[in-house]
């Protein structure tokens, strides 16, 4: 009674079947040189790792993700401590004006970026208005700036919910206490509230971090010429230049990094605490 | 007080981040102007225009074809993977949970063209199923997430008090543990069903050769060039998605306590 593997298999069946052996065929793909006919090679990865354009590109992706991260703890850690210690009423409600844009389209959200940031837009009459720009254009829209802009606004609310969540359970005596002693607010916040909300913060990068690397929707619509990244080389390998087996290699590199930092981050978050 | 107030603000700075762009859109999609120009005129008419469009129409019955699909099979292949997980002492277990989330580990730009390429080495040609099972991978994490939520608030004696009065188990999934988790499996499904009808990337990569899906359709227009009906579909697209949005949490809100307070 207890086996019941009827229930278990189907979609263990499918899982294996279409996420993990898919991953090998990848790996073999990676080393052939050409198609399914071609033979082993590591000529793909040489090819990657000899052009100093790709190893700058992996470099680009990864500092792009890496500053995405690092402004999103720096703007949702706030808004979490509100939530969960500052405000007592309305807190429902902000929490689900937080969730609803992050699981609606992302492609959409993305393009909606376009008509704020684009030269003679809403964004740039308001600040000739406010006079904080001349009458030269904005010049934001594909740039660098418009694609971690968009980022930013895509994954922030990950990093908001999982910090909210680590800091309501946080005791706020602790903070009382802590004030008692005659600690100043600095000292509580870096010897109370940011140890105990640590694994909040991490696993909030994590999620942040690893989809920032993959991305390749954002780029192409608000990058531009400057915006190419590892997953624009991807889509460009499989839909423009059907070189499927480079592509490939491409993918399992940024598979491992993906590997790399997820491990690394969750190393970290055990730590200490 | 003043920390109040220093709250609030910043609370209204973050808010008009977060929806500046979207209410832009909105705003937009009923300007009469081509190009995005201001000043604002209005007009409804992207929305005649949509309503017209025989391309944007078909790819988003398409679409909705697709997540229903999907929802279903989430549904029913996440309320088989949980009943087995709740109960079993397999030593398989621990495996079986990484499996799972496995897909939400792992960019859905590489899931997709491994399955592209899955399909190349067996010589097939791309199909609806395959898309499907695409859908399904990546949605099914969500559903099990949300239907698991809902079965570890349950106290599963009540099945044991079912069994000794003489039931059998189907007869208790009947009648006990099916209408305990109908209201997350319902949620799960709508989840699923968002999921799969906003995914872009999947479909990028499997939709066979003269279909097509809404993402793909939007895709495509901003990539190669302006078409402002796409304001108009995005906003429809965006009032659709909140609505099932807000009726999965007020669905969800007893299961979600450790969200909300």
């Amino acid at each position: 009674m207890n086996k019941k593997w009827w229930l278990v298999s189907p979609p263990v069946f499918l899982l294996i079947s279409f996420c993990v052996i898919p991953l090998f065929i990848m790996v073999y793909y990676s080393f052939l040189s050409d198609g399914t006919t071609g033979h082993l090679t590591l000529q793909n990865y040489l090819n990657f790792f000899q052009k100093g354009f790709y190893l700058k590109l992996t470099w680009k992706t990864i500092s792009t993700s890496l500053l995405v991260t690092i402004i999103c703890i720096l703007i949702g850690f706030p808004m979490a401590y509100i939530m969960a210690k500052v405000i007592n009423s309305g807190k429902n409600i902000i929490l689900i004006a937080i969730i609803i844009p992050f699981w609606t389209s992302q492609l959409v959200r993305a393009y909606s970026w376009q008509n704020l940031l684009r030269d003679g837009g809403i964004l740039e009459i308001i600040l000739r208005k406010l006079h904080i720009i001349g009458p030269e254009p904005l010049g934001i829209l594909f740039t660098q700036t418009a694609v971690i802009i968009a980022l930013i606004h895509i994954f922030f609310p990950y990093m908001v919910i999982t910090i909210y969540m680590s800091l309501e359970k946080m005791d706020t005596s602790l903070i009382e206490a802590s004030k008692s002693l005659n600690a100043g607010p600095f000292t509580t916040f870096w010897r109370i509230i940011l140890p105990l909300s640590k694994p909040g913060i991490i696993s909030g990068s994590i999620l942040v971090f690893v989809p920032s690397l993959g991305v390749f929707v954002e780029p192409r619509i608000l990058g531009g010429t400057e915006g190419s990244v590892i997953g624009t080389v991807i889509e460009d390998q499989f839909f423009e230049i059907y070189g499927w087996n480079f592509g490939a290699a491409v993918a399992f590199i940024l598979l491992m990094i993906v590997f790399i930092s997820t491990t690394v981050l969750s190393k970290f978050a055990k730590e200490e605490v | 007080m003043l920390k109040k107030g220093i709250a609030w603000v910043y609370t209204c700075i973050i808010f008009t981040f977060l929806y500046a762009p979207i209410a832009v859109l909105m705003l937009m999609s009923f300007n009469e102007s081509q190009y995005n120009s201001l000043p604002f005129q209005f007009s409804t008419r992207w929305y005649n225009e949509l309503a017209n469009n025989q391309t944007l129409i078909d790819s988003s019955l398409t679409s909705i074809y697709v997540a229903a699909i999907t929802a279903l099979f989430c549904v029913i292949l996440a309320t088989m993977l949980m009943l087995w997980i709740v109960q079993t002492k397999s030593p398989l277990k621990k495996w079986i949970d990484s499996l799972i989330i496995l897909p939400l580990t792992i960019p859905w730009l590489i899931l997709g063209l491994s399955i592209l390429l899955l399909l190349n080495l067996l010589n097939w040609d791309k199909n609806f199923y395959i898309l499907l099972v695409g859908h399904i991978i990546i949605s099914l994490p969500y559903t099990v997430m949300v239907i698991k939520a809902r079965l570890q608030s349950l106290d599963f004696s009540i099945n044991e008090a079912s069994a000794s009065l003489g039931a059998n188990e189907w007869t208790t999934f009947r009648k006990i543990t099916f209408p305990l988790l109908f209201p997350a499996m319902l949620a799960g499904g709508f989840l699923a069903f968002v999921i799969s009808f906003d995914n872009f990337i999947l479909s990028y990569f499997l939709i066979p050769s003269g279909q097509s899906t809404l993402p793909i359709e939007i895709y495509s227009s901003i990539k190669f060039g302006f078409t402002p009906e796409i304001n108009a579909v995005s906003t429809v697209l965006l009032a659709g998605t909140t609505i099932i949005i807000i009726f999965i949490v007020t669905v969800m809100k007893a299961s979600l306590k450790f969200l909300f307070k």
